[in-house]
């Protein structure tokens, strides 16, 4: 840890958006309203594999109120996506997964729009599906996309077929290393989709001004990336789009891509009036980015005293109808399959897979939860087997300083002895099963800091305040807080004088966006890089006033400094402004990309991990022997964040994602049946409440990473990554039942217990 | 999703509302289960004849008995002070039915009429012999529970008629009543199955289940077990209403699930009541 004695970042200060968003004030994306707004309305499939044999709007269209009907037949045939563009606005006389969309209607009213899509005809003609991501594999299974070979995609990834991406990354001879093992354990895991459970539906109002510009208020989490995606689908230059963000309720990655704004763009260019799109709960349960359902193997041969010698493992990833980030996330599951852990011989391979389901997305830590139910189980289940601690047998097998990563990387800033031993102590490890229906558990990960670039513009004004202009937007975590508190304490002022625009893609730098456990990272760099510029023009300037030597110069209590000579910032400004039009400066970051050996990789488009971050997390529940019903006693986190910019916020999102980890664990599904979702609502789609949550007791461990701001690493995405596994491992200890699929109900538990499978 | 909205001052201007609008009206209690089958279009009602201002919200207490107006409120039932001993049931299950703001407007006539098969209150209601007071154009009546409840959202309240209360017989100091409700989490849920259970010391025994049939239901012939042999019957008495309970399969769980909690949690909470008696026992 830095023995520099820091004023404003580090500390526990109030988060600059705070008194807004408390009071009610923030204005959220669905807020906004512009006069003379329509309110659009979408046709869904009631088929998940179908021929559109017959659509008739015309009823719609002669519904009074009704301002505009698009189908496929009304825009350009143009396909988007992530990795491949697979996927149109509306469906394209083929329907894919029930829900998709075929016609949108704007109308003075959201009543009116709602009736004017139940009185569109259709008619389908039923064709083969597929829901079953292992059957989607199997020779002669129905194809999602009958077209796929003709898509485009990025490079990286090597589709056929079904598999829209497959990815490996390994080294060594597994089979050897089996040959040589002492006993070799096979085990399946299956895990579900969830829904980000954003609080804020997806919503954006759009509106075509008189240059022929749209402007398109969202709550996009990646405004930069929508404005490119928008442009494709509207098909204009870029520059003809304004993103604006007003302020956003909860993303968690399922607010990443475009969901509602083209819809919304494309109406109010064919209504000539703004039109407002906001998603309803049936809608986000059918048509959102959820957490794609996944099938685990895995295959790891021990030595005698428990140290990994070989692990083959491979990873189903059911993407839905469309690609969007299942490739990229089929292949980071990888790196979260290997954990911390050394093993001599590797060999991992992703698959992503389309079914005729809705499409899936990138929520909070993809892979991460699905893969490390995988991993932490079974090195529980081998621990067990060989009779050796759960707690040392993890010890005997993590990363140390210097260690080589999965692929080829020299890791540095390795935490997670530190990690485990915190929270097994915090938790009371050496009473395992405290009593009859009680048990703890424990868990531990590794997570990236996703790289992309950021850029800030910070001004000095002439009243001393601080303007820091991003293209970052605040997601609802506080790492906008988090950036200006580095900013501040680069350049001598207080977080009260930080002031924080929004974003708007026609003025604001460019920013990667708010992914990736990345945003106080990055953009904290690029606010070094714009302070340290800043302080130059500042020293130059008072340098030239004063007559002395620039590098005699500091900044002080707001004013700068030099020998008994001191100007208050607000003057310095005053005096720029007079006579060389301001104190502005452009800040900059990116993430080198760590060296890697290419040759244990294959079509990974994030081969090596950098600025990871390590974390332990330990559990004491109980289960109920009737119901099966578990309660949890305790939750401990240790997290190692490399510097805690803010400890209030970063604890903030430690809870946030173990609440997220519990619902993924013990009652979140999406469930489908034959392609249809048996519970798009929120009374059967079950996030935990406050009742189900225990108080998450959080330990912070400051173990500086490179390329940080002041060591800091990403925070956001690994507090949901280890839930499901420790919990499996605690109610493994408290009622003798392994389940090896999520989400772990009461009813699973109890009818094991009760001697059912 | 247009409707008229009706505001009456007495029952008896309520009821001619429900009579003069007929099937088109509904009489709106808390609105907690209402509104959402509007929202979600299963419903369209044409009148919504509010029944806020006709003074049906009272809890009272005689020697022997206890009248709930049907317009008490879960969380009237939760702080009401007489039902703390025999009659803890009656808080243990309004304290778990929705959430906080749920409680503090749903109401206890509402979960009767609406007649889920998982209303929570119901089966305690089901378990005290609570009886149900009626009134409507052509006058006023009392029904048993039991009676009145038909099936799933059916009941025999003709659509002109208001539930107005609900009232049972104070049960004697040795006996017990209890309550189990289980889900997928622990509040802002719906029962997968809840039991209510009445115990009385050399007595009667009530066995009452919930989300188990097309209806909420009582097991006679496990009751009756009880009856005869007390606390050497509670499993079987358990095993017995497993056996005559129909559950069914849904998103929510499985008949199988469903059965294997009918099972123990009536032997759970017949044991849970005979031990309260047997506390309370001087």
């Amino acid at each position: 840890m830095s023995s520099l004695e820091r004023r404003v970042a580090g500390k526990r200060l109030n988060r600059i958006d705070g008194i807004g968003k408390v009071t009610g004030k923030h204005v959220y994306a669905a807020d906004f309203a512009l006069p003379g707004m329509l309110f659009g309305k979408i046709l869904r499939s009631g088929e998940a594999h179908a021929r559109i044999a017959r659509l008739d709007v015309a009823k719609a269209l002669a519904l009074p109120g009704v301002r505009s009907v698009l189908t496929a037949q009304d825009i350009p045939q143009i396909r988007f996506g992530t990795a491949i563009k697979d996927r149109t606005m509306f469906a394209e006389g083929e329907v894919r997964f029930r829900g998709e969309a075929i016609a949108a209607v704007a109308a003075t009213s959201l009543e009116i729009a709602e009736a004017a899509v139940r009185t569109i005809e259709i008619e389908y003609e039923p064709l083969p599906a597929v829901f079953d991501p292992e059957e989607a594999l199997l020779t002669g299974a129905p194809l999602v996309h009958a077209g796929w070979n003709d898509y485009q995609a990025l490079p990286v990834f090597d589709r056929e077929g079904n598999i829209s991406g497959r990815s490996a990354i390994g080294g060594g001879d597994v089979e050897a290393g089996f040959a040589r093992s002492y006993r070799v354990y096979e085990h399946r895991f299956t895990t579900q989709h969830v829904h980000p459970g954003y609080t804020e539906p997806r919503a954006a109002v759009a509106s075509w001004d008189g240059n022929g510009d749209v402007i398109v208020w969202t709550n996009t989490q990646l405004p930069f990336d929508m404005k490119n995606m928008l442009a494709e689908v509207l098909d204009l230059p870029a520059s003809k789009i304004r993103v604006i963000v007003p302020g956003i309720g909860g993303g968690f990655g399922g607010k990443l891509r475009v969901g509602v704004e083209h819809y919304a763009a494309w109406l109010a260019r064919k209504s000539r009036r703004p039109v407002r799109v906001i998603t309803t709960s049936e809608e986000e349960l059918t048509d959102a980015y959820p957490r794609q359902p996944t099938v685990v193997t895995l295959k790891t041969g021990v030595s005698r005293d428990g140290l990994l010698l070989a692990r083959q493992g491979r990873v189903i990833l059911d993407c839905g109808a469309f690609a969007n980030s299942g490739p990229a996330t089929a292949a980071i599951a990888l790196q979260v399959l290997a954990g911390p852990y050394r093993t001599p011989h590797l060999a991992f391979e992703g698959l992503a897979v389309y079914t005729n389901k809705g499409a899936t997305g990138s929520f909070r830590a993809p892979a991460g939860p699905m893969a490390n139910f995988a991993v932490e189980s079974q090195i529980d289940l081998i621990a067990d087997d060989l009779g050796i601690d759960p707690l040392e047998i993890r010890l005997r097998n993590i990363y140390r300083e210097g260690d080589t990563g999965p692929a080829g990387e020299t890791l540095a800033s390795v935490s997670i002895e530190e990690c485990l031993t915190k929270a097994a102590a915090a938790i009371g490890w050496s009473e395992r099963k405290p009593g009859e229906g009680r048990g703890k558990g424990l868990a531990c990960s590794w997570w990236l800091t996703t790289g992309g670039s950021s850029g800030v513009y910070v001004r000095i004004n002439p009243d001393g305040t601080v303007t820091l202009i991003s293209g970052a937007v605040e997601l609802g975590s506080g790492a906008i807080t988090g950036a200006a508190q580095i900013l501040a304490e680069e350049l001598g002022v207080d977080l009260t004088d930080i002031n924080v625009t929004d974003v708007d893609t026609h003025s604001s730098p460019y920013d990667y966006g708010a992914q990736g456990s990345r945003t106080a990272f990055s953009v904290g760099n690029a606010c070094i890089a714009a302070a340290t510029d800043l302080r130059r023009q500042i020293f130059e300037l008072v340098a030239t006033q004063w007559n002395v030597p620039a590098a005699s110069l500091r900044l002080e209590n707001k004013s700068v400094v030099g020998g008994d000579k001191r100007m208050s910032l607000a003057d310095v400004a005053s005096l720029s402004q007079r006579m060389g039009g301001g104190l502005i400066s452009h800040g900059t970051s990116i993430q080198p990309m760590p060296v890697f050996d290419p040759n244990r990789v294959k079509h990974h488009p994030l081969p090596a991990w950098t600025s990871h971050s390590f974390h332990a997390h330990a559990v004491d529940l109980s289960v109920d022997s009737i119901t099966g019903e578990v309660s949890i006693n305790r939750y401990v986190v240790a997290q190692d964040v490399g510097y805690a910019i803010n400890p209030t916020y970063i604890e903030g999102q430690i809870e946030g994602g173990v609440a997220q980890g519990i619902g993924q664990t013990l009652s979140e599904e999406i469930v489908y049946e034959d392609g249809r979702v048996l519970n798009a609502n929120l009374t059967d789609y079950k996030m935990p409440t406050m009742m189900d949550m225990p108080r998450v007791e959080c330990i912070l461990i400051e173990k500086p990473s490179v390329n940080g701001p002041y060591g800091a690493k990403g925070v956001g995405e690994p507090p949901c990554i280890e839930p499901p596994a420790a919990i499996a491992n605690a109610i493994a200890v408290a009622s003798g039942v392994r389940v090896q699929s999520l989400p772990i109900t009461a009813e699973k538990i109890a009818l094991r217990m009760n001697g059912g499978r | 999703m247009g409707f008229a909205f009706h505001r009456p001052e007495t029952i008896d201007a309520a009821i001619g509302l429900g009579r003069q609008h007929g099937e088109a009206a509904r009489f709106l209690a808390g609105g907690t289960d209402l509104i959402i089958q509007i929202n979600r279009r299963r419903l369209a009602p044409q009148h919504l004849i509010s029944l806020a201002g006709l003074g049906l919200d009272g809890i009272s207490e005689t020697p022997t008995e206890v009248v709930i107006g049907a317009m008490a409120t879960h969380d009237a039932v939760v702080s009401w002070p007489g039902f703390q001993k025999e009659l803890l049931a009656l808080p243990q299950a309004s304290a778990v039915i929705g959430g906080r703001q749920i409680r503090n407007i749903a109401t206890v006539g509402g979960n009767i009429v609406n007649a889920s098969p998982a209303a929570d209150l119901v089966p305690v209601l089901l378990a005290l012999d609570a009886t149900v007071d009626l009134s409507g154009s052509t006058g006023s009546r009392s029904l048993p529970l039991d009676r009145f409840l038909v099936e799933r959202g059916r009941t025999e309240r003709r659509p002109d008629e208001i539930l107005t209360t609900v009232r049972f017989a104070k049960p004697p100091a040795a006996s017990a009543t209890w309550f189990l409700k289980a889900g997928r989490r622990k509040a802002m849920e719906i029962s997968v199955i809840c039991v209510a259970v009445h115990l009385v010391q050399n007595g009667k025994a009530r066995i009452a289940i919930g989300a188990a049939a097309s209806r909420t239901v009582r097991v006679p012939e496990a009751e009756a077990l009880v009856e005869k042999q007390g606390l050497s019957a509670f499993r079987e008495a358990g095993q017995i209403a497993a056996d005559k309970t129909t559950p069914i399969d849904d998103v929510r769980a499985s008949a199988r699930y469903r059965k294997l909690l009918v099972a123990k949690l009536v032997e759970r909470a017949l044991a849970a009541c005979a031990d309260r008696i047997e506390r309370a026992d001087p």
